[in-house]
């Protein structure tokens, strides 16, 4: 490796790289030409062509579904307490006592993501067009989320260690409430799964297959290599199982099959039988990227754990997974990303996600034509959601590394 | 030099008697192994490469299984019961040629782990107790770096104080220092040393450091092909053994 001083700087070598010899720079100026004349037209289109009335009169619809209008404080109120615990997990992550490995409180990333926040916070509302009281909800809905990020980074350290580690406890808990909140009962009005739709149900449909089939993978991979046959073969042929099949008929599967094995009344309505078929599918998935997480980690990590009177499940839990799942991070969220973004399939088995969602807004005849604008729309939003689960798992994965500087 | 030892007691800490054992591959590693370690005794194993030592010790702490033979540790008989492997665990420690300390944790944290979670002792007592022992193996103030900081010889160290806070009656030594640098082998035979001197640890140690088991060690012991060969006192070991096999052996590594 090069010591960074040795390394010409950056104009010098990007100008050796690309118009090193006669041949390098005509390709460098074909490229340039190929690509500026592409985002010329993009630019062109998006801001001349483009009819972006498709998306911002049905923004409701892409965000929620027809989830009933006078309910839908229940999600402002959600939204409000996730900005709150991302703000805090973001703030906890920068005090932490740990940040001595070259971390300050507000490095250039988290500057410049907060600009970023804030120019989105303004300018996709007044795009959109949104009325003046649900613009202001977002400003304060982002202020909210700064305000933590700033308050949790300042004081985050001087909360007592036990009630830090009870923390990461938070996120099951606010996703039980958030359930709560979104499904009615307990003295809320009900408002059945059939309402839910749009970006709303992708993301009920994605974190919950994503929350339940880690569990589900780590049982399946420690099953792949247990020691009881029975166990072994059994999470063995699961695996395959599922990886042999195309989830698109696993969804059908699951909408078709359900109802014959279960009677009426016990079988879960038609999202639910998709969200768990999203979730038997990942946790197949997942299970070989902790096994493979497994198999880095040396037998005598084990055996020391076990030599000094730890029970298998106590190792396992303190020494072989922790560092396990460190290895497998990265590939988790790559599956996790392809999780989210399988949910699309579930337009093909008539849910209202936001792949639905689309296809029935392209329907309509008033909007003959206008495509392009739906798909570019879906695209930017599933970009936003890849890249926030991208981000936290890199925070996380520093935060995790045990020698930062190796 | 032996002076300074500390007499062994009759009490008899391992007992282990005509143990075979298989590896499920049909390798038959251990044929026939004995040995008696008394309380506050150094035994040291020596033996050629492949010769069952590792194998042997390990079945004291029930990382390895056996098919025949008996073996009991402190009294309580090894058996397929796991409740009983767990109890023997607590009291017999083991230190890895490789260390195998747990990187993902501090040091001190690879000291508090077990003591905690297994004898379910005051978090803030069982550091008290780490920290001293830290002290003693000469490596208090690297207490909350974590194990890749370390050298190997600090590595090993700290892996056997945290044999030690687990506060066993028993230390099993598979090869310490034979991963280590030349330099770094001292300072852990130094630590080895004080133990059995200042403690009267029971200890069992494969290695084939010459002079820490002239020094050390109550009584020496070869293997050969899964079986003990020969046991004597350092003295008789290295210079007059009684068997063919063992002057072969030490021909090699003198
Ligand atoms: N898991 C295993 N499966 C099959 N055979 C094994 C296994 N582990 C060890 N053996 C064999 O058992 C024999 C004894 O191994 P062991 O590790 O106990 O020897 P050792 O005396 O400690 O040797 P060394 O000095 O090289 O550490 C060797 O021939 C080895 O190849
Ligand atoms: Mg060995």
């Amino acid at each position: 490796m090069s010591h960074p001083a040795l390394k010409p700087p950056l104009g010098t070598r990007l100008r050796s790289e690309l118009f090193g010899s006669p041949g390098n720079s005509a390709l460098t100026l074909v490229l340039l030409a190929a690509l500026g004349s592409a985002a010329f037209g993009l630019l062109h289109w998006g801001l001349v062509q483009a009819r972006w009335a498709v998306v911002r009169a049905n923004s409701t619809l892409f965000a929620v579904g027809r989830y009933p209008l006078d309910q839908q404080w229940r999600l402002w109120l959600l939204t409000a307490l996730l900005a709150a615990a991302a703000g805090l997990a973001w703030g906890l992550l920068r005090s932490h006592p740990r940040r001595d490995r070259g971390g300050e409180l507000w490095p250039r990333n988290d500057r410049i993501a907060v600009v970023l926040l804030a120019a989105t916070a303004l300018a996709v509302p007044w795009w959109l067009r949104l009325e003046p009281l649900i613009q202001a909800r977002w400003w304060g809905i982002t202020a909210l989320l700064l305000l933590v990020r700033w308050a949790a980074g300042h004081w985050g350290q001087r909360l007592p260690a036990r009630l830090l580690a009870l923390l990461p406890l938070l996120w099951p808990l606010l996703y039980l409430v958030g359930m709560l909140l979104i499904n009615g009962g307990v003295g809320l009005l009900p408002v059945p799964p059939g309402d839910w739709g749009g970006l709303l149900l992708t993301l009920i449909a994605a974190s919950f297959a994503i929350l339940l089939c880690f569990p589900l993978g780590v049982l399946l991979a420690l099953g792949r290599r247990s020691d009881l046959p029975l166990l072994r073969w059994g999470s063995v042929l699961y695996i395959e199982f599922i990886r042999g099949a195309p989830l698109i008929t696993l969804l059908f599967l699951g909408q078709n099959m359900i109802g014959f094995l279960l009677p009426g009344g016990l079988a879960p309505d038609r999202v639910w039988r998709a969200a768990w078929v999203l979730t038997f599918f990942a946790a197949a998935y997942l299970a070989e990227a902790v096994r493979a997480g497994l198999v880095a980690i040396p037998p005598g990590q084990l055996e020391a754990a076990r030599s000094l009177g730890l029970t298998v499940p106590q190792a396992l839990r303190t020494v072989v997974l922790p560092q396990a799942l460190r290895v497998a991070l990265p590939t988790m969220v790559g599956q996790f990303i392809s999780l989210l973004q399988d949910t699309t399939m579930l337009s093909l088995v008539g849910l209202m996600e936001l792949m639905g969602t689309a296809r029935t807004v392209m329907a309509n005849p008033a909007y003959l034509g206008r495509n392009a604008e739906v798909y570019l729309t879906l695209a930017v939003l599933f970009w936003c959601c890849c890249a926030a689960l991208g981000l936290g798992s890199r925070a996380l994965e520093r935060r995790l590394d045990p020698n930062p500087a190796s | 030099m032996s002076s300074a030892l500390h007499p062994p007691t009759a009490h008899r800490m391992i007992e282990a008697s005509g143990v075979h054992k298989w590896y499920p591959n049909g390798f038959h590693a251990l044929r026939g192994a004995s040995l008696s370690v008394h309380r506050g005794e150094v035994v040291v194993i020596m033996g050629p490469s492949g010769s069952g030592k590792s194998t042997f010790i390990r079945t004291f702490n029930a990382l390895e299984d056996f098919q025949q033979g008996t073996i009991t540790v402190d009294g309580i008989a090894l058996s397929n019961d796991l409740r009983q492997i767990d109890a023997i665990r607590r009291e017999v420690g083991m230190v890895f040629q490789q260390f195998n300390l747990f990187p993902h944790l501090t040091v001190l944290e690879n000291l508090t782990l077990a003591p905690v979670l297994v004898r379910r002792r005051d978090r803030a007592e069982v550091e008290t107790q780490a920290r001293a022992l830290l002290q003693r193996v000469n490596i208090a103030e690297q207490a909350d770096k974590f194990p890749g900081q370390l050298s190997g010889g600090q590595q090993q160290r700290v892996a056997i104080a945290r044999s030690l806070c687990m506060e066993p009656k028993i230390l099993l030594f598979d090869e310490p220092t034979s991963a280590l640098d030349p330099e770094m082998v001292r300072e852990v035979l130094e630590v080895m040393q004080d133990l059995a001197r200042d403690e009267g640890m029971t200890m069992v140690v494969v290695t084939h450091e010459v002079r820490f088991a002239r020094e050390v060690a109550h009584r020496v012991v070869l293997m050969d092909h899964g079986e003990v060969v020969e046991e004597a006192p350092p003295e008789l070991f290295f210079t007059n053994p009684a068997h063919q096999r063992t002057r072969a052996f030490l021909d090699q590594i003198l």
